[in-house]
């Protein structure tokens, strides 16, 4: 039964990797074939926290789905991002400076493609007004977008993995994540000038048609914004306060997103496009595969090598799992990756005495992970996005071209969380 | 049931393409293949989409932030630019009548390819077109 679980594992991997099938069609098959085989059962897959379908994580993005489907409905996203715009008066660096802080910042509450394709359309519209090339911006908030999502639980699909599998609280990933991913946000936006060379030359006549723009207008429906604001205050209320209330993140989005639909008024059809079903499915048949690996005691045998290549020493294994992720991350989708190696740094933790430092594992891969998805154009699913808006768009961003800037941010970063844990969980800790 | 209707070759330029349609107030043009034989129906749909940016077709709240000297100025796309470029990158079937096919058949064949406007062709060679306000015109004759 092990060697069957590693070999459908293996060849859905490939398959992902590949993209020779759907990628939805290799993990619902593969989870097929393991039900069939008897490698797992029903009980296994539907029931078990460890060895099944993480509901919390399905339901979680469920109900954030449904959030943002109302929020995109108001217009804020294209208010700020012109408002901003019109502030930097036309200095195309200051607009790229200001563009990515946001993106950013709404990449942390919001799914990555949903900002990314929130942030894209006002840039193609602000760079045509200044006459510049789109690609450098599209490029720089689609890496804002990937450092942003890591800095909150809800941020990035693969945070929401790890936290589901250890327990870490949103409060947790706001303390830990937060603060060096605004260390890593202000070295970006240092290199940036560098990272971009030659491209912030403006016609000043082209400013005045920035300042044109009426932001104002984004924004149709005032009371759907205030209703959304409200919702959302008490669905972040219901994340920070989880130690407190032992609700957990996912009935909090769920019940954030009815009490928003309910407000809202709106129809099913306005809302539910923006769920994204394949995704939940794929976040399925993915658990059931992974699950299978720990019930035939595979992650437990790999748990086991890695500590004894590390020594059992949490500083090596958290470099280790911070590079590997980052490597394995730039040309494999993250979401698998996180959620196989979810249960192994898992066993790995317990095998730490020290908390903090056992700790250090899961902020090790979830940054790894996040920001390893930067390096190549199929990184992360954001990056594709972002390839196909810069095509239809008349700029198409080759692979290499990604891929140049993309290694190069990916180093960056990661050369700055490296110290960083090193730092907080090993020598003040 | 057919009728005398403007074509255009898909090498022609998209501005004159346009200017047909609005003069002539045209639901579509049949565009021709540089044989001469009917390769595509241009929807006037088409032409508006295309003048429309496509952060807009995006983004569509962006349309009300845009000050109106842009709005105006978007007819500038259509300069230096052929037909051919209207066009969808996968143009769906070529919606084509026979001469002797009924008004059914071709009422049939614009509701399910959802086109304004059909060809009629005697082999190769386009004999006329049916609009789709034609087509009611002739339905809503008293028999």
């Amino acid at each position: 039964m092990t060697v069957v679980a590693v070999l459908v594992f293996v060849a859905a991997y490939v398959l992902i990797a590949t993209e020779w099938v759907h990628r939805l069609l290799a993990v619902l098959g593969g989870a097929a074939i393991l039900l069939a085989l008897g490698v797992t059962d029903a009980e296994h897959a539907f029931y078990s926290h460890d060895t099944g379908i993480d509901w919390d994580v399905i339901f979680l993005l469920l109900g954030m789905m449904i959030i943002v489907g109302v929020l995109r409905r108001t217009g804020v996203f294209e208010y700020i991002a012109i408002w901003a715009a019109k502030r930097a008066k036309g200095s195309p660096l200051r607009v790229m400076v200001l563009l990515t802080v946001i993106t950013a910042v709404a990449s942390a509450f919001l799914d990555n493609v949903t900002t990314v394709l929130l942030v894209a359309p006002v840039t193609l519209l602000v760079c045509e007004r200044l006459d510049v090339n789109p690609v450098p911006f599209l490029l720089a908030e689609v890496f804002a977008s990937n450092i942003g999502g890591a800095s909150t639980l809800i941020g990035d699909p693969p945070n929401i993995i790890i936290a589901s599998r250890s327990g870490l609280s949103f409060n947790d990933f706001l303390l830990n994540m937060a603060p060096i991913i605004v260390i890593v946000m202000v070295v970006f936006i240092l290199i940036l000038p560098r990272l971009f060379k030659g491209s912030f030359e403006v016609d000043p006549t082209r400013v005045e048609r920035v300042l044109g723009l009426n932001e104002r207008e984004a924004i149709e429906d005032r009371g759907l914004l205030l209703k959304c604001a409200a919702v959302l205050l008490l669905v972040f209320a219901g994340f920070t306060t989880h130690t407190i209330t032992h609700i957990e993140p996912s009935v909090i989005a769920l019940l954030g997103a009815g009490l928003l639909v309910l407000l809202s008024r709106l129809e099913p059809r306005d809302y539910m496009p923006s769920v994204e079903w394949q995704t939940l499915l794929f976040f399925a048949g993915l658990f059931v595969m992974v699950g299978a690996l720990v019930k035939t005691g595979v992650i437990e045998r790999l748990a086991s090598w890695a500590a004894d290549a590390t020594g059992g020493a949490a500083l090596p294994a958290a470099m280790l799992i911070l590079v590997v992720s980052a490597v394995l991350s730039a040309v494999i989708d993250n979401i698998p990756y996180v959620a196989t190696m979810s249960p192994l740094v898992e066993t790995m933790t317990t095998q730490i005495p020290d908390q903090a430092q056992a700790e250090a594992l899961w902020w090790a891969l979830a940054l790894g992970a996040d920001l390893g998805g930067n390096a190549t154009a199929i990184g992360a699913s954001a990056n594709v996005v972002v390839l196909g808006i810069a095509m239809r768009a008349g700029s198409p961003i080759s692979f290499w071209e990604f891929t140049r800037k993309g290694l190069v941010v990916t180093a960056v970063t990661i050369a700055v969380v490296a110290p960083y844990l090193w730092l907080r969980y090993f020598v003040l800790a | 049931m057919a009728e005398e209707f403007p074509v255009v070759s898909a090498d022609a330029e998209a501005l004159e393409a346009a200017r047909l349609l609005a003069t002539q107030r045209l639901p579509g043009l049949i565009v021709t293949d540089e044989r001469g034989k009917p390769c595509a129906i241009l929807p006037a749909s088409q032409v508006v989409k295309f003048l429309v940016p496509g952060y807009v077709q995006d983004d569509p709240s962006l349309a009300r932030v845009v000050d109106e000297t842009l709005a105006d100025r978007v007819a500038d796309k259509l300069t230096g630019t052929t037909v051919r470029k209207l066009l969808p990158e996968r143009p769906p079937e070529l919606p084509v009548v026979k001469a002797d096919d009924t008004m059914l058949e071709v009422a049939a064949l614009m509701a399910r390819l959802r086109s304004p406007l059909v060809a009629v062709v005697d082999g190769d060679r386009i004999v006329g077109a049916i609009a789709a306000s034609r087509l009611l015109e002739l339905a809503m004759q008293p028999h």
